[in-house]
């Protein structure tokens, strides 16, 4: 290749992974702010009925009784378990929601109401993280664990979708 | 023994396409040469771009987000080598698939020479590719890199394919080494070189579902299939319909078998509609002779000849002339007239398509002199603007001599039959006594430095003209070679 060819090349280059670096910081900040957008639709999900905060993490502020109305039990009664969903959260492969069963102030059940299904592999994906998910929090007693590498982004949503559970448990 | 022949004053009677006049100070060739080199400087931004754009499209759905962690930058590094490998893998692929535009831009030989010399990046990039994500997954789980792998192949669906594809595409390449490679038939190269299609094949199943590749709502997604449905298409039409095609088209059949020296014979075809095979003398097809225990086995082999046209009654000519090179070659010369011929081609740029200059100079070593037998029969030039040199052990080694003498004096060319043992030293490809008179290259090729050179002969001698040719200022564009022994 003649040497203009070859510099026009390399400026076109580093004007390609420019573009792509700048418009892919762009998807991030609208990533986060389709889990703030989250946080709200979890609110209108019933995870806290009286919660009005717009904002992030801190929706559920309300007793647990904000729990959603799959409540088998009066949250205060300390041997009652009492489950939590979590806010539905969007991902490219699907939406993801987790359902907490909290019971004598320990996670008994972490459930998963949705899965990234988008595609048949996602799926499998899905159905291989999830437990491995659901073990681990079980063990740690919070959404703060690994996410599973091969399913990054179902992890991430599992366990967002888990700690707004959490808050609106406020666990 | 070197023997000058005087051009004679040109015949009247030249070939038509040698008549083409041109004004005097018109340069006919320059602008196809610009055009030619433009396209492959083209190619080439394109084919590097194409590794770039796969990064970028990946920045752009994302990828950049998981550098903040050390897992998260394993399993970054990894996806990106795992992207321009897989780049690197559909741009050999579209190399091998013969696709006109590259050929006429840069050469097949050419083509094939970039396609080897990706083979081992893309291989190192793959490679890297599970290193590093087995190390960057095994750091998000708490797992060494082993471990990680392990349970990536028993627990991850479509990972075991991609296992048994990296194993595939390290067969392909380790087979392919020049080491490797010598101690093998080339029937087996050839048939582990088959399993690169089985390795993109069981490669592409854990895009879909481990990686995000093709995950719907991504940039990556038409990217990806854009490149591997087009190559695929690039493959199954100039690889498998243009080839039949151009069989059933020409209808080509053996006529007869001559023999020019002991082992070196011509092999003529008659055929339909060869005008559309019109300017591809020097150019290479490869011929398969359909006839028992031959049929499998394609020969490259160069026209020897323009086509000739066929007319009302009489059906059009086509000659190859070949040595008895490996077993296949040897077999050849008992083929039978009245055998069909299955061709694929042609192809490379030994033709005027490469010209660049208004002055050509030809220098042909053994079974090499046949192609440009066929390139001199055609390719346009004013009577004294082109020079010839033949070289040989002896007279009876410049194959078609006769002929190409008859058409030196058709033409106005100047001839030179290099004959007698070879020299050493620096001018190998002179005869010895040649170079202890003292003639060189200029000797022969004064102006050869403004002048189109074709080289076709054996490997170490042409490189050994082609050293010569650069010494005496001939840039690449206009230096055209045809390798000859593969």
């Amino acid at each position: 290749m003649r040497i203009r060819a070859a510099l026009a090349t390399a400026v076109a280059s580093a004007g390609i992974l420019l573009a792509g670096w700048q418009s892919g910081a762009h998807i991030a900040e609208t990533g986060t702010a389709t889990t703030t957008s989250l946080n709200s639709s979890a609110t209108s999900g019933g995870i806290a009925a009286g919660g009005t905060n717009s904002g992030g993490g801190t929706t559920a502020t309300g007793p647990s009784s904000a729990g959603s109305g799959s409540s088998s039990g009066s949250s205060t009664g300390s041997t009652t378990a009492a489950t939590y969903d979590g806010a539905s959260v969007q991902t490219r492969f699907g939406t993801v929601q987790v359902q907490v069963t909290i019971q004598s102030g320990k996670i008994t059940e972490v459930t998963a109401l949705q899965l990234t299904d988008a595609e048949r592999k996602s799926a499998q994906i899905s159905s291989r993280a999830a437990p491995v998910l659901r073990s681990e929090v079980l063990q740690a007693q919070s959404a703060n664990v690994q996410t599973i590498g091969g399913a990054t982004v179902t992890s991430d949503a599992y366990l967002t979708s888990l700690q707004a559970a959490l808050d609106a448990a406020n666990f | 023994m070197t023997s000058l022949l005087t051009p004679e004053s040109p015949v009247e009677t030249a070939p038509a396409t040698a008549s083409r006049k041109r004004p005097p100070g018109v340069e006919r060739f320059r602008p196809q040469a610009r055009r030619r080199l433009a396209r492959a400087d083209l190619l080439g931004a394109v084919g590097w771009l194409s590794g770039m754009a796969a990064v970028a499209l990946w920045l752009a759905d994302g990828g950049a987000s998981g550098f903040s962690s050390f897992a998260g930058t394993m399993t970054a590094l990894g996806i990106v080598a795992g992207l321009i490998g897989m780049d690197l893998v559909l741009l050999m692929l579209l190399l091998a698939a013969r696709i006109p535009v590259v050929d006429n831009a840069i050469g097949h030989d050419r083509a094939l020479e970039i396609h080897k010399s990706l083979g081992k990046p893309a291989l190192y990039l793959l490679l890297a590719h599970g290193l590093f994500l087995a190390i960057g997954y095994g750091a998000a789980e708490g797992l060494d890199p082993l471990s990680e792998s392990i349970s990536l192949w028993v627990n991850v669906p479509d990972m075991w394919l991609a296992f048994v594809s990296m194993a595939l595409f390290i067969a392909v390449v380790v087979t392919s080494l020049v080491a490797v490679r010598r101690k093998f038939p080339y029937e087996f190269w050839y048939v582990v070189h088959l399993l690169t299609y089985a390795a993109v094949g069981t490669a592409i199943p854990h895009q879909f579902s481990v990686g995000g590749l093709f995950a719907e709502g991504t940039w990556q997604r038409w990217y990806w299939l854009a490149l591997c449905i087009g190559t695929g298409v690039a493959l199954a039409w100039f690889r498998v319909y243009q080839p039949l095609a151009a069989s059933f088209r020409h209808q080509l059949t053996v006529s007869r078998v001559v023999r020019v020296a002991p082992d070196v014979f011509s092999i003529e075809m008659t055929g339909r509609n060869l005008e559309r095979l019109a300017g591809s003398g020097g150019r290479f097809f490869l011929w398969r002779f359909l006839a028992p225990g031959q049929w499998w086995q394609p020969h490259p082999f160069s026209l020897s000849a323009e086509p000739v046209p066929g007319g009302l009654n009489r059906p059009g000519k086509l000659r190859i002339t070949v040595r008895n090179l490996g077993e296949g070659s040897a077999s050849l010369a008992h083929i039978r007239p009245g055998t069909k011929v299955a061709i694929e081609g042609p192809y490379g740029l030994f033709s005027t398509a490469a010209r660049s200059r208004e002055d050509v100079v030809m220098i042909g070593a053994g079974i090499g002199i046949t192609p440009l037998r066929s390139l001199l029969e055609t390719t346009p030039f004013d009577p004294g603007h082109a020079i010839v040199l033949l070289r040989g052990h002896d007279e009876s080694e410049l194959f078609l001599g006769q002929e190409i003498m008859a058409i030196c004096q058709a033409r106005g060319v100047t001839l030179y039959h290099l004959t007698g043992p070879r020299s050493s030293g620096d001018h190998a490809w002179l005869p010895r006594n040649a170079v202890n008179d003292g003639f060189t290259l200029s000797s022969y090729a004064p102006a050869i430095a403004n002048a189109d050179v074709y080289v076709c002969g054996p490997a170490l001698w042409a490189s050994s003209v082609i050293r010569d040719v650069q010494a005496a200022g001939v840039p690449a564009e206009q230096l055209h070679n045809e390798r000859f022994d593969w």
